[in-house]
């Protein structure tokens, strides 16, 4: 952890909360992408990531720093959010982002996406992203935050296992049910292949 | 030929596995294995391309801002010290230095029997035990020089000086021995007696020397006390017999 992190949680744990902006500017990019990792749309990440940042700053006078802030904001928002897509899941109520034409994040609501491609291109986009929403939706909370943390955030092994509570085989485990699973819901469209 | 299992073939394109070169020279002589491969590797390559949106980090930190309470330095406990590495053994070394040492005081020094007091004249307590004859004799003694201190109109005569100067070194031995014995009050009492035979011992005879030991020794209490201290011997005598 570099001076500039460890003078403002000094400045944060005195009573200056505008002292946390500086953490924030560092890992709030990275916290969300991981977050939307895991719960899969920009509205739960956000959140989320809200509710990491939160919990951290609450915690703060009991963080040692012999560890870097980013790892411990890390492991806090996978907590947050596989228990925020457990939540969702449980919740048969809630509902999906809407659609709007000036959209706000408080709202949950959405812009459809622009007209930047060509009808064809974007109807063929929207059809892939809705597959691998679906393909992605028949892992567990689990399965799906190990295997995109690996494979798209390329996080070691140990650090996963470490965030999820569970030893390193079987975070491993995680990420190759996940694979097969995925490989399992794409083989109608790939013709099938084993 | 052995196939490789689609668990080793995740592995070895997620680069967990611990033996990535077996299973390359495996994946160029089995043609079946390498599909079932390339087909993890597709499978992969379809997820490894999801845009991510930026979030906005302004709206965000505004938002965080109006949930953020004033954190206040949070005191450290007095039991800090016992997360560190050296803590318990130096505990454990510390109580065992105190269970010896209080053994051993135990055995070195053991207390004096309490006994039963009664409180007189704003001296302490005197005690009701029976007291041996040389102290009664130095009593008797004490009363007599003291009757004389209180009732001599001007300076004290010489046989008078010389009986308090040989008083002074027996007081000393009886309030040593009050003292060894736990008699608090006796040794109290004789102490007080001890400095008024030294300040006549002493001090050099003037018109006024009397007078003034009487008002500032307070000659009469203590001649008092010790008519009490020898009433005390009576009457335990009197119980003994």
């Amino acid at each position: 952890m570099d001076k500039a992190e460890k003078e403002a949680i000094r400045d944060v744990l005195a009573g200056n909360r505008d002292a946390y902006r500086v953490l924030m500017d560092r890992h709030f990019g990275t916290v969300t992408r991981i977050a939307f990792r895991i719960t899969g749309n920009e509205a739960d990440a956000e959140e989320a990531a809200q509710e990491a940042f939160l919990r951290a700053y609450n915690k703060l006078p009991s963080f040692r720093q012999d560890s870097a802030f980013s790892t411990w904001i890390t492991r806090i928002v996978m907590n947050t959010a596989i228990n925020l897509v457990e939540r969702r899941n449980r919740d048969l109520s809630y509902q999906g982002p809407r659609i709007a034409d000036e959209p706000t994040p408080a709202d949950h609501t959405v812009r459809v996406a622009g007209n930047q491609a060509s009808p064809e291109g974007e109807l063929l986009n929207r059809e892939a992203t809705s597959l691998r929403q679906a393909a992605m939706a028949q892992l567990t909370p689990m399965e799906r935050t190990a295997f995109t943390l690996r494979h798209m955030e390329d996080i070691p092994m140990a650090e996963i296992a470490i965030a999820l509570n569970v030893t390193t085989n079987s975070a491993k485990q995680a990420v190759f049910r996940a694979v097969s699973k995925l490989r399992q819901s794409l083989m109608p469209i790939a013709g099938g292949i084993r | 030929m052995k196939h490789l299992s689609e668990e080793d073939l995740i592995a070895y394109q997620l680069h967990e596995s611990s033996s990535e070169a077996a299973i390359s020279g495996h994946l160029e002589r089995c043609s079946e294995c390498a599909d079932l491969s390339e087909a993890i590797a597709e499978t992969l390559r379809v997820f490894s391309a999801e845009p991510v949106p930026q979030p906005d980090l302004e709206y965000n930190w505004q938002r965080l801002r109006g949930n953020l309470s004033v954190l206040t330095p949070q005191r450290r406990s007095p039991f800090e010290f016992l997360r560190r590495p050296w803590a318990w053994p130096a505990l454990g070394v510390a109580t065992a230095a105190l269970i010896l040492l209080a053994v051993f005081s135990l055995q070195t020094h053991r207390p004096h029997p309490a006994r039963p007091n009664y409180a007189i004249n704003g001296h302490g307590p005197l005690t009701t035990q029976p007291i041996d004859s040389a102290l009664a004799n130095h009593l008797d003694s004490a009363e007599r020089l003291l009757t004389e201190v209180n009732n001599s109109p001007g300076p004290l005569d010489d046989v008078t000086r010389q009986q308090a100067h040989d008083l002074l070194l027996k007081n000393a031995n009886y309030v040593q021995r009050a003292r060894d014995s736990g008699d608090i009050a006796d040794a109290v009492v004789l102490e007080h007696f001890g400095r008024v035979l030294t300040t006549l011992d002493n001090e050099p005879q003037t018109p006024h020397s009397t007078w003034r030991l009487r008002l500032e020794m307070n000659t009469s209490g203590l001649l008092l006390d010790i008519r009490i201290l020898r009433q005390n011997d009576d009457i335990s005598q009197g119980v003994a017999q």
